[in-house]
């Protein structure tokens, strides 16, 4: 390719570089630049150097807004990646599968804060949750229960679309591995462990790697049910954020919450996916 | 021709990039006969465009409401148009410290002197002048005025043979005499709504107190503080209260009269006749009795949400025409009455009987007005404290570190502006 012609095709690329460079690459450095800056949203941003990275390492709600997120991040990586894997299994080559598996995908048309605003009056003192359970405990008042019963509702949402990545994962293991191990004898709960699981390994990963990215931003379900509370309790990293930088106007402060949540995120998906494409391949 | 190639590529990015960059034109030079008026009020909207319609009418000049749910974001949203070219024509704010920061950075228009001409004509009132003067100056002018009044359903009261409370003692016998029959007293919220009784009882025994907590002048941790928070917790010991967690709605627990009253601002007459209430038949409003009656004037805690243009506004003179027709009779009958609330107008008459009580007794001097602990209290101290707040009614026993939690907070503030 000739200097000309690399210099063509980059200027005509330039304009669809210029968008990304706006839109996403921009937003982000100055998200990073407000985050070392004492800003209110009126007054000129002041350089504070790591003031506020020092204050969030210092705030006792970030203990609870990191034990919260990590109960998201085991409960979501486990929960419906556990139950999705259950469904497609059982539901896999069944007569009727499809109409046994409909129900556990229709909670995915929900958004998010319809989920959240559900699930609010089923886990609601005196709620359909405590009639069934027979108790009397304030689900979404008291920690850890709230962030527990909100993990159950995201796995009631989440369960059945993993189903359905499970079910194509199931549907591309050649039909002969399966045939051989029968014919060797293998029971069902052999060919699971010997055949499926390590054949769904790569799906596998990417369904977990996903589901951890979904669980470390967990925001809208948590906003809508509790704001984070009462008294911060169901707070995550992402709830911290928004609260600081929207409601409490420290948009600086905001900023460095945030980006140390893009960092957490960021190194946990780079050395989980590392490591599990290095075990797959 | 490859020259001619790249030339033309990196026109067409330039152009592109301009395009997408282009503003919305020049600040202040348009002539506007449609206002938008952005606003944190979004349920109201029906009401705004009522009064948009009439203004059309009455002065030429429609007005579009662009409504807003989520008060953080509505905030931001405005904040952030104070730097760009997107610039509402009139928009809803608070008054007190948020007031005060937009106003000091001079991104308000001054209406010093609409303030006069309408207090001069009677359309507004010297009372609620404090609210709106900043540095010696007017700015923003009532979009509403609401008292803070218990609602309580009036069946309920009349079924257990109770009447509006005069002082504490009794408003405290009518709710052990409710909680007796099995019916809760109050309603109680974890969420927003949760710095409600602690204005109230606040205000109601200490307002001196009350006020300089709000400028930084005393602490949360201050023995005067720490007796209210005793009482508050007190009154949850009792089973005065409503779960916190209940998500029920607050009117239809009135209506439903498993809880017999619900303080809030005169606004809540909107929600309770939308829920099939009649005024005045199904409930009744009254002010709380101090706490401590010392000082001879009740309490009364007051808020008032403004409505502003900025300096910069689009089409500056159109959004002054407005707001000086806003706060006239005519449009103040309209937005009133249509949502069954007070109004800023003293000549504006409110019909609903109860109203109409209520706003002669606050005008009366046994009254003194206080501003809202909402409205009172800075951003991040205010965030700290419904933390806290929300906290302290699932555990009621944590209201020391409650307070010390929200001192915290007003220490890094206060340390901030000194």
């Amino acid at each position: 390719m000739t200097g000309t012609r690399r210099w063509a095709g980059v200027s005509f690329l330039s304009p669809s570089l210029l968008l990304v460079a706006v839109v996403l690459y921009a937003p982000f450095l100055w998200t990073v630049y407000l985050s070392f800056t004492d800003y209110d949203g009126l007054r000129s941003p002041t350089f504070v150097g790591f003031d506020n990275y020092i204050r969030f390492l210092e705030d006792p709600a970030l203990a609870t807004s990191v034990r919260n997120t990590l109960m998201w991040a085991v409960g979501i990586t486990v929960l419906p990646v556990a139950f999705g894997l259950l469904i497609a299994v059982l539901s896999y080559g069944l007569k009727g599968g499809t109409f046994y598996r409909l129900p556990f995908l229709l909670p995915y048309a929900l958004s998010g804060a319809g989920l959240a605003v559900i699930w609010g009056f089923i886990l609601q003192s005196g709620g359909a949750a405590n009639d069934i359970l027979g108790t009397d405990i304030s689900l979404l008042q008291e920690a850890p229960w709230n962030t527990l019963s909100l993990i159950v509702a995201m796995t009631w949402q989440q369960a059945g679309v993993n189903a359905l990545l499970f079910l194509v994962g199931l549907q591309s293991i050649p039909k002969e591995v399966a045939e051989a191990a029968k014919l060797d004898g293998a029971g069902s709960w052999g060919m699971f462990r010997k055949i499926t699981w390590p054949l769904l390994a790569p799906l596998t990963t990417v369904v977990v790697g996903l589901s951890l990215v979904a669980s470390l931003k967990t925001f809208d379900i948590v906003w809508i049910s509790t704001q984070g509370g009462p008294g911060r309790s169901s707070e995550t990293l992402a709830v911290t954020m928004y609260r600081d930088a929207f409601v409490a106007a420290e948009f600086g402060y905001g900023a460095a919450v945030a980006f140390s949540l893009t960092i957490v995120t960021g190194l946990v998906s780079f050395i989980y996916m590392r490591r599990q494409v290095r075990a797959v391949s | 021709m490859n020259a001619v190639r790249v030339l033309t590529a990196v026109c067409a990015a330039v152009v592109l990039a301009l395009a997408g960059c282009g503003s919305g034109g020049e600040t202040g030079t348009e002539k506007k006969t449609h206002l938008k008026l952005y606003n944190d009020k979004g349920a109201w909207a029906q009401y705004f465009k009522s009064v948009g319609e009439l203004s059309q009418k009455e002065i030429g000049l429609s007005m579009e409401p662009v409504g807003y749910t989520d008060e953080p974001t509505y905030e931001a949203f405005i904040k952030a148009s104070f730097r760009t070219n997107v610039k509402p024509d009139l928009f809803t704010w608070t008054t007190g410290q948020r007031m005060a920061e937009i106003v000091k950075e001079g991104h308000i228009a001054d209406t010093t002197d609409l303030w006069n001409e309408a207090i001069k004509n009677g359309d507004l009132t010297e009372n609620l002048k404090p609210y709106y003067t900043i540095d010696g100056k007017q700015y923003c002018v009532p979009l509403n005025i609401a008292y803070w009044v218990m609602f309580y359903n009036k069946k309920v009261f009349d079924a257990n043979g109770l009447r509006p409370p005069t002082s504490w003692a009794e408003f405290m016998a009518a709710a052990d005499t409710l909680k007796s029959k099995g019916i809760t007293p109050f309603y109680h919220t974890s969420v927003l709504f949760s710095f409600v009784w602690f204005q109230q009882l606040l205000v109601g025994s200490d307002p001196d107190l009350y006020q300089r907590l709000s400028e930084g002048k005393a602490k949360y941790t201050d023995p005067g503080v720490v007796k209210v928070m005793e009482l508050w917790k007190s009154m949850i010991d009792k089973g005065y209260f409503t779960d916190p967690g209940d998500k029920t709605e607050p009117a239809a627990g009135l209506k439903s009269g498993k809880v017999a009253m619900g303080n809030w601002g005169t606004w809540f007459n909107t929600s309770l006749t939308q829920a099939g209430m009649k005024p005045g038949e199904d409930y009744g409003m009254f002010f709380i009795p101090n706490e401590n009656p010392k000082g001879g004037k009740t309490s009364l805690l007051f808020e008032s949400g403004p409505l502003c243009s900025l300096d910069k506004a689009p089409d500056r003179e159109a959004s002054m025409k407005y707001l000086k027709w806003w706060v006239g009779p005519v449009a103040q009958d309209k937005w009133a009455n249509s949502r069954g609330d007070v109004s800023g107008n003293p000549k504006v008459a409110i019909p609903d009987p109860g109203l109409q009580a209520v706003t002669k007794q606050a005008g009366s001097n046994d009254y003194a007005l206080y501003n809202r602990y909402f409205e009172a209290t800075p951003a991040p101290i205010l965030t700290a404290a419904l933390d806290a707040f929300g906290a302290f009614v699932v555990k009621p026993a944590d209201y020391r570190k409650q307070l010390e939690t929200i001192q915290k907070a007003a220490d890094d503030y206060w340390s901030k502006k000194k």
